[in-house]
């Protein structure tokens, strides 16, 4: 329990810095800004209880949001992830059903299941972030395409990182 | 009031998201109101020892460009002295009182956090109001336009950039002198749309694009960029894209430009309005 607390704290703040100090810097024609932060939503153990997950999603929001100067525009994206996330993994549950005590992980269920699994959640973020951060429906398209854009991004990076911590 | 618990007890987990997601938007909405500076005071104090160990770094890496430009600007300036001095061999002049004819002050300022990858771009400027620096002062960097202060606090400032969806400037065709209202279309750093730009105007690619001086605050002739395309919208007016001469992403040091005539100018356009 100790253990795991310690290894999640540590994915944690790799992650945080990850995101601040070299993805927050990326910046390819307007229309790529990968949010990958939003991978520690993904890893956190299948039956942790929702009220918890979704203090998390605040807190990890909020503080992104510190850090890049825009009070309350991750937090509402990231809590809205952590929301809907026991719902997608329900959804997209292996035959057999999760066993207790075991991480979403793509060591565990395998690729094709974890990329379902990520993009999904990585759209939901991704959309809920982008539209609230124009604030308008004006230019709808071009904001999807950053969505889409981003998404795509954001979901190459997470697995790449998770193929790293898969070779551990 | 079992029914009630009950009902809790079931939906609660729907009950916390509600929650904090209204907390979450609150904070969007009231948190993202950039001039109001005494927010961004409290949230600077935790964060800015790494943004400015972070912005050391970035200037660092920049040194070379900084000093080419350095080097331009001396050169620049050395060539006006040459020029005003031959004058003063020449010719007669007699001496005004320069401290009332004087309409702009400059003061310099670095940046130290900066962000060019949203719709709404604002950075950060190392002075405050104790150095001087108010609201609605320009923004210029070496010799082409980077933004205008939004807000201060007593040390530090943040300004809005041109790479801002919101920021409108008046500029205008350096060659014809036909000015229109220039804006960013969002999409890429280095780019900006002039529109209200009559289509009977003549104008090549390549022209340069300069601020007019009508807004009071940025002074008349700061480059903003050259004519890089153009196309003709409905209601016979050209819509010219304007390659920015400034490079956001390598912005360090500034020139921050005060109007002392401002507030006579304004009072004085009230009489019209």
């Amino acid at each position: 329990m100790i253990n795991s607390i310690a290894r999640f704290t540590l994915i944690f703040i790799v992650l945080i810095l990850l995101q601040i100090l070299l993805f927050n810097n990326i910046q390819f024609s307007g229309y790529v800004n990968p949010y990958i932060y939003i991978m520690f939503i993904l890893l956190l153990p299948v039956e942790m209880p929702s009220w918890i997950l979704l203090f998390i999603s605040f807190g990890t929001g909020i503080i992104i949001d510190i850090f890049s100067g825009t009070m309350g525009m991750h937090a509402s994206a990231t809590i809205l992830a952590g929301f809907v996330r026991p719902y997608i993994l329900k959804l997209i549950s292996p035959r057999d059903g999760y066993e207790p005590g075991v991480n979403p992980a793509m060591l565990i269920y395998g690729f094709r299941w974890f990329l379902l699994y990520a993009g999904l959640i990585v759209v939901i973020h991704h959309t809920a972030l982008f539209f609230l951060e124009v604030f308008r429906f004006t230019d709808f398209i071009r904001t999807l395409l950053r969505v889409l854009l981003s998404s795509l991004f954001t979901i190459t990076f997470i697995l790449l990182l998770e193929f790293i911590r898969k070779g551990k | 009031m079992r029914n009630l618990l009950n009902f809790l007890a079931k939906y609660n987990n729907l009950l916390i998201f509600i929650i904090l997601e209204g907390f979450a938007v609150f904070l969007l909405a009231s948190g993202n109101n950039y001039h109001n500076t005494r927010f961004i005071k409290g949230i600077r104090g935790l964060t800015r020892g790494i943004e400015e160990r972070m912005s050391n770094m970035r200037a660092y890496f920049n040194l070379r460009d900084v000093n080419q430009s350095l080097v331009a600007e001396n050169t620049a300036l050395k060539n006006t002295i040459e020029r005003l001095a031959r004058q003063e061999e020449i010719l007669f002049f007699s001496v005004d009182d320069t401290v009332n004819n004087q309409q702009y002050i400059f003061s310099d300022a670095k940046v130290t956090d900066n962000t060019v990858n949203r719709q709404k771009n604002f950075f950060i400027l190392n002075r405050g109001t104790r150095q001087g620096l108010a609201k609605d002062m320009a923004v210029v960097t070496g010799s082409s336009v980077a933004g205008i202060i939004v807000g201060c606090s007593d040390n530090f400032s943040i300004a809005m950039s041109l790479l801002n969806i919101d920021f409108r400037l008046s500029a205008r065709i350096r060659s014809n002198g036909y000015f229109g209202s220039l804006s960013w279309n969002g999409r890429d750093i280095s780019r900006a749309v002039l529109s209200e730009i009559p289509q009977h105007v003549t104008f090549g690619i390549g022209d340069t694009i300069e601020t007019t001086g009508y807004s009071a605050v940025f002074p008349e002739g700061i480059i903003i960029g050259t004519i890089s395309g153009f196309e003709k919208t409905g209601g016979d007016f050209f819509k010219i894209d304007v390659s920015l001469l400034t490079d956001f992403r390598k912005l360090s040091y500034v020139k921050v430009i005060g109007n002392l005539k401002k507030a006579e100018q304004l009072e004085l356009e009230k009489l019209i309005q």
